[in-house]
Parts: structure tokens; C-alpha cells; sequence
């Protein structure tokens, strides 16, 4: 997996390109303490797995981030990514976004 | 068990960063079923989930304890075992994690993502292997 932070305007969006398994999640999690973003977008268009370590790694940023009166949403997730996060209701918990313009404009 | 065109079994270290190489190889096993994206995606994150649970919670992440995973399939269905050398678990006192406060919990997925994607889950009575099995007739559709 690779990972990087560009920002826009306020806005911080991590690139996420890979899987999100159980050896790279702690990858994602560093970057994001490194960044120590208050409104975050997490791109997931080029994300190809995610197993329940990458899904828990999502909850404590977005954990982190309410606790600091921050922001997070969820961008460009492919339709079988987007049924783990319905099949384990955190769709529900988390903002999601088809497109990274959209998830920026509403994080803003 | 025996081994044949059908049937396969891996014996691997209870070391996470192992999980990926079985995974992956169990699959390249399923690759005469010709099986679509979604369904050996639906099959590698379960088998993930499985072995990642038996390495860390079954073996203690403890290298010299094997986890095995058996694998094999017939015209019905995929099946798939999983069994560590721990002392076993309870499934009926893991908490769901899709109600209340659960939802944000830092871990606890990984069984319920077996249960929804797999069409069967059995457990053995000891609590330390699980068989997880997808019917073939419903994956080819």
C-alpha cells in the first residue's frame, strides 16, 4: 500500500493506493498522527482490499478526529468496499462520498 | 487429510505477516473453479479474518504454534478449516458489532464478516477451529 497527504485549501486528503490489510493499516494510522489534520477526506478510489484491521484503523481516525472537533469523510470507495462498510453498518457512522470533490466540499 | 487435486492443507506459523503468502495461495488452489472477482474477494477476506484470529487470539502470536488451514472443493461448495492450538473460544459471547456503542469499537469485525459472506460457519466444540463453507451453485451465479 501507498499513502500520501496533499492538501486542499483546509483540507487534508490521504491517497490511498492498495489494500488495507492487517500489515499495512499502521502505515495509514502513522501518517495520519503525523499529519494531525482538523478536516480529513481518506480517498479510496484506488483502494483494492480492506480487511476488519482497515476498517478499525478508519474508526480510530474518525474517532480521533470527532474527539478534536475535527472532521472525516470517505471518498471514491469501489461498490465491494462500500458493502463491508454496510455489511458491518459503519456506513452509518462514517460521511461517504463518491467523489473526492464532493467529500471536500462537505468536510470543508 | 489427504491431498489431492481437490483438497489442500497449510501448515503456517502463527506470524501475521504470513497471512497475505496463504491467502493468496489458497486461491491460486480455487483457480480451476474460475471464480469471479467478487466472490474470491468475499473468500480471501474470510480466509484472512480466520487465520489472523487463530494466529493472534488462538495462538498468542506464539511463531512455533501452527495454525492449519484445509481447504478443498466439489461441485457444491468450497470448503474451508481453520484450527489453531489454543484453548478455544465461546461464539456466543462475542459482542456484535453492529449494534450500539460496538459500532465503534477498535476491533471485533472479523467474525461477523465471516458470518455474512460465508453461507455456512461451524465452529468445533473445543472452540478452536472454524469451518467456513461457500456454496459454489449460488458463487457461479
Amino acid at each position: 500500500m501507498q499513502v500520501k497527504a496533499i492538501q486542499i485549501e483546509e483540507v487534508t486528503i490521504f491517497l490511498v493506493d492498495g489494500e488495507i490489510n492487517i500489515s499495512t493499516s499502521p502505515d495509514l494510522r502513522k501518517l495520519f498522527e503525523k499529519q494531525a489534520a482538523k478536516k480529513v477526506v481518506v480517498n479510496l478510489e484506488k483502494v483494492v482490499y480492506i480487511d476488519s484491521s482497515g476498517l478499525a484503523t478508519l474508526v480510530e481516525m474518525l474517532k480521533k478526529m470527532k474527539s478534536q472537533g475535527g472532521s472525516l469523510g470517505l471518498s471514491g470507495m469501489s461498490e465491494k468496499v462500500k458493502s463491508l462498510f454496510e455489511i458491518t453498518k459503519l456506513d452509518k457512522l462514517f460521511s461517504i462520498f463518491a467523489s473526492q470533490e464532493e467529500a471536500v466540499t462537505q468536510v470543508k | 487429510m489427504k491431498e489431492n487435486n481437490t483438497k489442500k492443507e497449510f501448515l503456517v506459523p502463527s506470524d501475521l505477516s504470513q497471512v497475505q503468502r496463504v491467502s493468496l495461495g489458497a486461491l491460486s488452489f480455487l483457480k480451476p473453479l474460475a471464480l469471479n472477482e467478487a466472490i474470491l474477494f468475499d473468500i480471501r477476506l474470510c480466509l484472512d479474518e480466520a487465520l489472523i484470529n487463530a494466529m493472534k487470539y488462538g495462538n498468542q502470536l506464539k511463531k512455533e504454534l501452527k495454525v492449519r488451514l484445509s481447504i478443498e472443493y466439489d461441485q457444491k461448495e468450497i470448503r474451508m478449516l481453520v484450527e489453531d492450538r489454543g484453548a478455544g473460544f465461546d461464539p456466543k459471547k462475542i459482542k456484535n458489532c453492529t449494534t450500539g456503542e460496538n459500532v465503534l469499537r477498535g476491533h471485533g469485525r472479523g467474525l461477523h464478516l465471516i458470518h455474512q459472506l460465508m453461507d455456512e460457519v461451524r465452529y468445533n466444540p473445543k472452540g478452536n477451529a472454524i469451518l467456513m463453507v461457500k456454496s459454489l451453485k449460488k458463487s457461479l451465479l
